[in-house]
Order: structure tokens, then sequence, then C-alpha cells
């Protein structure tokens, strides 16, 4: 999470927003925001609705295997999943920033013509 | 391990409010920004 905030500035460079989803509920997403001063968006999901509907619609997510992260173009497409198997373990956020990158190459066939 | 794995579907789209209560829905993002969604595992 650290890195993500302190990169956080280069996605919003690239285009992109991070919305990160946890089960925690709001009071625990609201505490920790405020401790850690982070800038993206906090999605308290204690029924894990939307890793429910990732793993069942596309079986994009295995279930269990967490954290993940999802990279979803602004076509609406998944086009990058990272599994972790720790906490610890989060993708480098220079890959994501690579990929978005590469989106920003697509530039007018990646907008709306899909 | 850390696999990774390329795809092109359509994420499945959802709407859940934030701990703010701002209704948060991926479609609002649609021509406008990529999403990176981080399904994290807790805070500790």
């Amino acid at each position: 999470m650290a890195q993500l905030r302190q990169d956080y500035g280069k996605f919003v460079e690239q285009g992109a927003e991070v919305v990160v989803v946890g089960p925690e509920g709001r009071e625990a997403f609201a505490r920790y925001w405020r401790e850690q001063e982070l800038p993206f968006i906090g999605l308290p999901d204690p029924e894990h609705r939307i890793l429910k509907l990732y793993g069942q619609k596309v079986n994009l997510l295995k279930l269990g295997r967490m954290p993940a992260q999802v990279l979803i173009d602004r076509n609406g497409r998944a086009r990058f999943i990272h599994y972790g198997h720790s906490m610890s373990d989060i993708p480098p956020t220079e890959r994501v920033l690579a990929l978005l990158a590469g989106f920003a190459k697509e530039g007018s066939t990646g907008q709306g013509s899909a | 391990m850390s696999p990774e794995v390329q795809i092109d579907a359509m994420a499945p789209d959802f709407a859940l409010e934030d701990f703010e209560g701002r209704v948060i829905r991926l479609s609002d993002y649609r021509g406008a920004r990529h999403v990176l969604l981080v399904f994290n595992r807790g805070f500790t």
C-alpha cells in the first residue's frame, strides 16, 4: 500500500485511478486511510461482493489467491491480473505503470472504439 | 510465486459505496480512465 501511495501520482499521470477493495468495514477503512494518508479510493466490501462477482463472472479471480490486482483499461477490459501470496507481495508498480504507458500508445484506438 | 495473467475480457461492472459514502461504479470510468483494482486482504 505504501508503494501504491508513493506512486499514485504516476498512476494519475497515466490516466488511471486506483481503487482498493477489502473485507473491512467502513470505519476500519476510514481509520486506515486517515492514518496512512492514502490518496486513492477505498471500498469496504465485507460481503466480498466484488470478489465474488469477479470470481464467478469470468473466473478472473481465484478466490483465496489474495491479494490480487486487476488492471482494467478505459474500455472496461481487464488486461492484467497479478496474484500475490502475501501482504508484502505487491506487484512492482513499475510493471503496472509500464502497461499503462502501453495503453497510452494504443492511443486513439483504445478510446471507445472497441 | 506471483503468477501474472494476461487477459482481455470485459471486467464485470460493480457499484459500491466507498468509505466516505460515495458510490463508486466501475463503468463510470469507461472512456475516461483506466482502473487498477486492488483486492486487499487486510490492513495489518
